[in-house]
């Protein structure tokens, strides 16, 4: 109950904080040239555990969806514009679910950031473990989409 | 396929019945109103996951009960497989292969493929364009699954598209108001004529993806239709079947028909504006049947519309069988006694015994004595079954 009353929103990146700006944003360890955009503040929890990204986030807080009345102006997004077109962002990386809304949302943003910088969108395709066999044809169409060049790195 | 028992509880009517189908044909036969369609029904969901008769779960469970289960066992040609299907007053679902719950609804799909033969079907020829999309639609998933989802997101990114749309309609009635001046309202807010552009391409690629399987299957099916029509109907006729797309489509290339489409939505894009719906895209289409270059919608006798829906239901076992390589189930709800002497027979004729067939009927006074002699009849009593000697 005292959680739900002192938990409000980072006023950077809109993710739940107890603070005016959140962890994230205030860890000075964390690359601020890279910001991840995700709709919904569980998204960067589930991002945050794969302990991979080190950069920062901007929560939208929902995506575009005219049944439900949200447009471009009801999610967070001339927040971010501002925080892309004002600081020194070197990479924007949209993860959206691929889902017929968030699509429209992810090119939305998209569209809106390009002149800034560079914008990538993460790549959805096969999960670990699956057999391409068995993969249906839009993901696999999916994830053809997404391909790149293989790399011989120390990964 | 074969299936070879269906077990019902909870299901419609059905406190808890066990089938078993012993006969290649099987004839369910009762009065109205107890439970012989609820039968097929239960075969219909386990084979599309629809059901033509309703779109609500709690329809389809026992008055009173919180859930119902379907299950089947199914021989096919590569081993038998056991369906479970489970059914809640909210509407969630769950579904089983081999005992196995599955993730994804559409991993179900295409497990049991049938061909559903209605007294409904009769109105295919005469009825509205939606009911032809719709059976194509049907077709389809049987054929390729994925078509489901296809479909799912065509129609989902036309509903927000249309919600879209309605939203600029109300904003721009409400600036005629205030200002009475037509003119005054154009793009004024900065944001909405591009995320109607970013629905616009989402449409174009979803419906192109609709278009060119609709396309696709009617290739396919058409030959099989037309020899058929040409069997029943003595040769004397000659009947074509035409894909009328609303967006038309130029030979099979994806980008020329997204680039169509998006054509077509700029010419209309004042209409769509105006009405506050989007006019453009597959869910408009048509599938046109004529009979000796008449369309058989407006001037086919009703003998010749049922020739013709017969000729398109065996046309659907035959490509079902090809495509999947296995016979699908037949399921002739109430239809037979609506055909004459002469159509029955040839019906009997096409299946044979190479089809499963499922039958329901108010009496049997109507059918050939060779269809009573080779099947197994079952009475339907208030959701029991009795079997008839």
């Amino acid at each position: 109950m005292e959680a739900k009353l002192q938990v409000g929103f980072c006023s950077v990146c809109f993710h739940l904080s107890a603070e005016p700006v959140c962890d994230i944003c205030r860890a000075p360890n964390r690359d601020s040239s890279t910001i991840c955009v995700v709709s919904d503040s569980r998204d960067v929890i589930a991002l945050e555990k794969t302990r991979e990204y080190r950069g920062k986030y901007h929560v939208l807080g929902g995506l575009i969806s005219p049944i439900d009345g949200i447009g471009p102006d009801q999610l967070n997004i001339h927040a971010l514009q501002r925080r892309v077109s004002q600081q020194k962002i070197d990479e924007v990386i949209l993860a959206i679910s691929p889902t017929v809304e968030g699509e429209t949302t992810t090119l939305f943003v998209g569209h809106l950031l390009k002149p800034f910088t560079r914008v990538t969108r993460i790549a959805f395709g096969l999960p670990m473990g699956g057999d391409l066999e068995y993969a249906d044809e839009l993901t696999l169409a999916r994830a053809l989409e997404g391909r790149r060049d293989l790399e011989f790195g120390s990964r | 396929m074969y299936l070879k028992t269906l077990h019902l509880r909870n299901f419609r009517n059905y406190p808890d019945q066990k089938v078993e189908f012993s006969a290649a044909k099987t004839i369910l036969v009762g009065n109205n109103a107890q439970g012989k369609s609820n039968l097929l029904e239960a075969v219909e969901l386990m084979s599309s996951l629809k059901s033509h008769r309703t779109s609500r779960d709690r329809d389809l469970i026992l008055d009173g009960e919180a859930i119902a289960q379907i299950t089947g066992h199914l021989r096919k040609e590569m081993g038998e497989v056991d369906l479970s299907m489970t059914l809640r007053q909210n509407g969630r679902r769950s579904v089983g292969l081999n005992g196995l719950n599955l993730r994804r609804q559409l991993d179900f799909l295409g497990t049991l493929n049938m061909v559903q033969f209605s007294s409904l079907d009769l109105d295919l020829v005469r009825g509205g364009p939606e009911q032809r999309r719709h059976w194509l639609d049907s077709l389809l998933v049987q054929l390729e699954p994925i078509y489901a989802y296809v479909l799912q997101q065509y129609n989902q990114i036309l509903r927000q598209r249309n919600a879209l749309l309605k939203g600029v309609q109300k904003s721009d009635l409400s600036r005629q108001n205030l200002f009475s001046s037509p003119e005054s309202m154009s793009e004024s807010e900065s944001s909405s004529p591009s995320e109607l552009a970013l629905w616009d391409a989402q449409l174009a690629i979803a419906g192109s993806r609709v278009i060119r399987r609709r396309a696709r299957v009617l290739q396919r099916l058409v030959p099989f239709a037309q020899s058929w029509h040409q069997a029943i109907s003595g040769s004397t006729e000659a009947l074509e079947i035409r894909y009328a797309p609303n967006v038309e489509l130029v030979d099979d290339n994806p980008e020329a028909l997204q680039k169509a489409f998006l054509d077509k939505i700029q010419q209309r894009a004042i209409v769509e504006r105006h009405q506050g719906t989007t006019i453009v895209g597959p869910h408009r289409d048509e599938v046109e049947f004529t009979i000796n270059n008449t369309p058989a919608r407006q001037y086919g006798s009703q003998g010749q519309q049922r020739t013709l829906v017969l000729a398109l239901k065996l046309a659907e076992l035959k490509l079902i069988e090809e495509v999947i390589g296995e016979s699908p189930l037949l399921l002739l709800d109430d239809v037979l006694a609506e055909l004459d002497l002469s159509r029955q027979n040839q019906l009997l004729d096409a299946i044979q015994d190479r089809f499963q067939t499922l039958i329901t009927t108010t009496h049997l006074g109507s059918f050939d004595a060779q269809w009573i002699n080779s099947s197994q009849i079952l009475e339907v009593k208030a959701g029991q079954l009795v079997r008839m000697v």
